[in-house]
């Protein structure tokens, strides 16, 4: 740009337009405790620095908005009581089909009501339409990028956070470093939709900088019912040890249960 | 009025330096001839570290500096050069008149819409030095007199003379600024007079008797006491800009540099007509040789939305140069807008709205398509059929019913979709994937663990009016490691032995 020059001709009337007026930024002013009569009392502290302190055992308030997941087992537990707008959520998922996608229906049903896109970065295997249709997505709102490579699946999904078509990102991304999550948290911060990432299991040894990981497994256990094991790894606030199960829309309704089931010893 | 004027005090070096890649410009001075001698005009920074300075005969400054580059002074090429400065300037008011080195913009109309005139003085000088030249600037309520102010500005600065000040500003220039006193300076030089000041004090007809009246009309120009019509920067109806490198360009990445200037300046060839590109080509012309066959490589961009914003289409250009291998090195390239339409310019919206949406949605598959190529962003179309190999299709978005606001209350056709009644997975296998049989006391299909049936059969016979006839038992298996399959088998009354296949995964 053009620099600041004072005219030795003209020194008191050639006004320069463009200074580099935002380096002189301007001391912060600190706030300091006006009398200091004593210790202050647990609850003047609080009460002085509200929104900056956090006590170890309770969630964080957070202000980023959140969408409900649509189970309260999991609302219960998650910081702000939904899914996290403007942060990576990390799912690791040890296998496929495990109903993940159930798992998210309920805020990407929500985003497609309100006219929001979603896209779907390298998913594993093709989008089944009429099932994401039965869970109540609108098919024509959902973008898939198919990609190989690693730096483009990346370079895709950092475009995906920071365009503002989508109201939720989800990407498979089965290997990423701590720089690269840091980055995309970084960018997700500025943006304003949901950002699921689905790594696989082994990546819970891995330090990430997503905000919210969440390990899934399956807890069928047998039974018809289609349940989900869910443990918090990170979370903002208390550490949860314990984890939450929760149970999925019923699958298999046909012909349930399998009554004219076929012995497999016929075939 | 408001003018913005912008010198250029090195334009017979810049023309030929900004055809250069960034940092490979030689050593270079322009030359001009007086008599029979040739002298150096000017020199670049280069030459002049050598101690190449202008006024110098030429055989002086090649006895210091044998590798000079030497250039003749070309006023064509000069004039080009600025014509290419006015058309990136047009983004920013369509008033523009050309100098002989320089442009003068009228943007008392443009304050407000790019925030002010620090501001917009920050943009137009930015957009014009983008394009290679250095750039002196003055801003005065008259054309001449911001002309005068940015000539006597000292390098990349900017005088402001707006308001009370401006009078006392111009009075302090000196005299040899003036076009018309160019061939008096030496008279009134002795008669005592240096600056504006000292001549408007001289009795005016003794003036205008003694040096003509085109000193006194240009002096009441510049300070704003009598009508000085111009002539305005005209555009032409079409957009085509070349541009000749000095170098032969053998990497994409030097050539990213010039290509966005001539997207700037087509971006502000569609502002100054109100239009929206849609389809623009970017031509690189190869040397010719016989070895060579090729001689020119065309990219086409083509937008699924009009634009005339020029990071976009910089993006887009940036992407598209990415994937193109040059099969020869590059001397000149060549920018045409193709295809335009009258644009209406979008509302600045304070809070996204379904159309804002609708467009970052466009652009985010424009930028992602023209780096990986059209193929990988799709969206699905539901197909009526039970077949799930059938029962949907790729497209690319946006083309179908995808195109969102439109007809978003289009949604409910039920008879499209496969009944809820009917589970199906989230996930297809692209082709169904044949499953290994474990025999034990009976036999079972294995993916990952042996798998158990938990629901099924259901049976999906379909087909038989095309080419592709199915007729398979569905069941929903699990296996160990906790997946909801969706598997199937032939249904074959006769078969004694039935092959499974997987096709879902429930997601």
């Amino acid at each position: 740009m053009l620099a600041c020059f004072e005219k030795p001709l003209l020194p008191d009337i050639a006004s320069t337009l463009t200074g580099n007026d935002e380096i002189f930024a301007m001391p912060m002013p600190v706030s300091l405790p006006s009398v200091s009569s004593g210790p202050l009392s647990l609850s003047q502290i609080e009460a002085r620095f509200k929104g900056k302190l956090w006590r170890g055992n309770a969630l964080e308030f957070s202000t980023d908005p959140v969408v409900r997941s649509g189970f309260d087992e999991l609302d219960n537990e998650l910081p702000g009581g939904g899914w996290p707008t403007r942060n990576l959520t990390e799912l690791l998922l040890p296998v496929e089909g495990l109903g993940e996608i159930s798992l998210l229906s309920r805020p990407l049903e929500q985003i497609t009501r309100k006219e929001g896109n979603i896209l779907l970065v390298a998913p594993p295997y093709i989008p089944y339409i009429h099932a994401w249709e039965g869970l109540n997505i609108d098919s024509r709102r959902i973008v898939i990028v198919r990609v190989h490579k690693p730096g483009e699946r990346l370079w895709v999904l950092e475009q995906g956070i920071r365009s503002a078509a989508f109201g939720a990102v989800i990407c498979w991304l089965p290997e990423a470093s701590q720089q690269m999550t840091r980055k995309l948290q970084i960018i997700a911060r500025s943006a304003a939709g949901l950002a699921f990432l689905f790594r696989p299991a082994r990546a819970q040894f891995e330090p990430s900088a997503a905000p919210l990981r969440i390990l899934l497994g399956s807890a069928r256990r047998h039974t018809f019912a289609n349940t989900l094991s869910l443990c918090l790894l990170k979370r903002r606030g208390a550490p949860t040890a314990l984890p939450i199960y929760i149970e999925l829309p019923q699958i298999g309704s046909f012909s349930s249960p399998v009554a004219s089931r076929p012995t497999l010893a016929y075939c | 009025m408001l003018w913005i004027a912008l010198h250029c005090p090195a334009l017979s070096l810049d023309w030929i330096e900004r055809r250069f890649p960034a940092a490979l410009a030689p050593a270079m001075a322009v030359t001009v001839r007086r008599g029979n001698q040739v002298y150096i005009r000017q020199a670049n920074k280069p030459a002049r570290k050598r101690g190449v300075t202008a006024h110098q005969p030429l055989a002086s400054a090649l006895a210091l500096l044998p590798d000079l580059v030497v250039v003749e002074h070309d006023p064509n090429e000069e004039m080009k050069a600025l014509h290419e400065a006015a058309y990136a300037a047009l983004h920013f008011t369509p008033n523009i008149v050309l100098q002989c080195s320089g442009l003068i913009a009228e943007v008392s109309a443009s304050l407000k819409l790019f925030g002010g005139l620090k501001k917009l003085c920050q943009l137009l000088n930015r957009a014009v030095s983008a394009q290679g030249l250095q750039l002196c600037v003055g801003v005065a309520p008259t054309a001449k007199g911001a002309w005068l102010l940015a000539r006597s500005a000292p390098s990349r600065t900017v005088i402001n003379g707006t308001g009370a000040k401006f009078r006392s500003l111009l009075d302090s220039l000196p005299v040899s600024l003036l076009e018309s006193a160019q061939p008096h300076l030496e008279v009134i030089g002795g008669i005592g007079c240096r600056t504006l000041a000292d001549l408007q004090r001289l009795p005016r007809d003794g003036i205008a008797r003694r040096f003509g009246p085109d000193l006194l009309i240009e002096m009441d120009r510049a300070y704003g006491d009598s009508p000085d019509p111009q002539r305005w920067f005209e555009t032409p109806e079409s957009f085509e800009q070349k541009m000749r490198l000095m170098a032969l360009v053998e990497s994409v990445e030097l050539l990213l540099v010039p290509a966005q200037r001539m997207i700037d300046q087509m971006c502000g060839w569609l502002t100054s007509r109100h239009a929206e590109v849609s389809t623009f080509s970017f031509i690189l012309h190869h040397e010719y040789s016989l070895r060579q066959p090729c001689q020119s490589t065309s990219i086409s961009v083509r937008l699924s939305e009009q634009s005339c914003d020029p990071g976009h289409l910089k993006i887009l250009l940036r992407e598209r140069l990415g994937r193109t291998k040059l099969v020869a090195p590059v001397c000149e390239l060549a920018l045409i807008a193709d295809e335009i339409t009258a644009g209406a310019n979008a509302n600045m919206e304070l809070f996204p709205t379904a159309q804002s949406e609708a467009t970052s949605l466009n652009r985010f598959i424009e930028k992602l398509s023209s780096r990986l190529g059209p193929q990988a962003v799709t969206s699905l179309r539901i197909i009526p059929d039970h077949r799930p190999e059938c029962s949907q299709r790729f497209e690319a978005p946006g083309t179908g019913e995808m195109s969102g606001v439109k007809n978003a209350s289009r949604r409910e056709t039920p008879w499209k979709t496969i009944p809820r009644e009917l589970t199906r997975p989230a996930w297809l296998i692209e082709t169904p994937l044949e499953l290994k049989l474990q025999r034990q006391q009976q036999v079972q299909p294995v993916y990952g663990t042996p798998l158990k049936l938990i629901a099924g059969p259901e049976r999906i016979e379909a087909g038989w009016w095309d080419d592709a006839p199915i007729a398979r038992d569905y069941f929903i298996a699990e296996n160990g490691l906790g997946q909801l399959l969706w598997i199937y088998r032939e249904h074959n009354p006769t078969a004694k032995n039935h092959r499974w296949y997987l096709q879902g995964l429930f997601g």
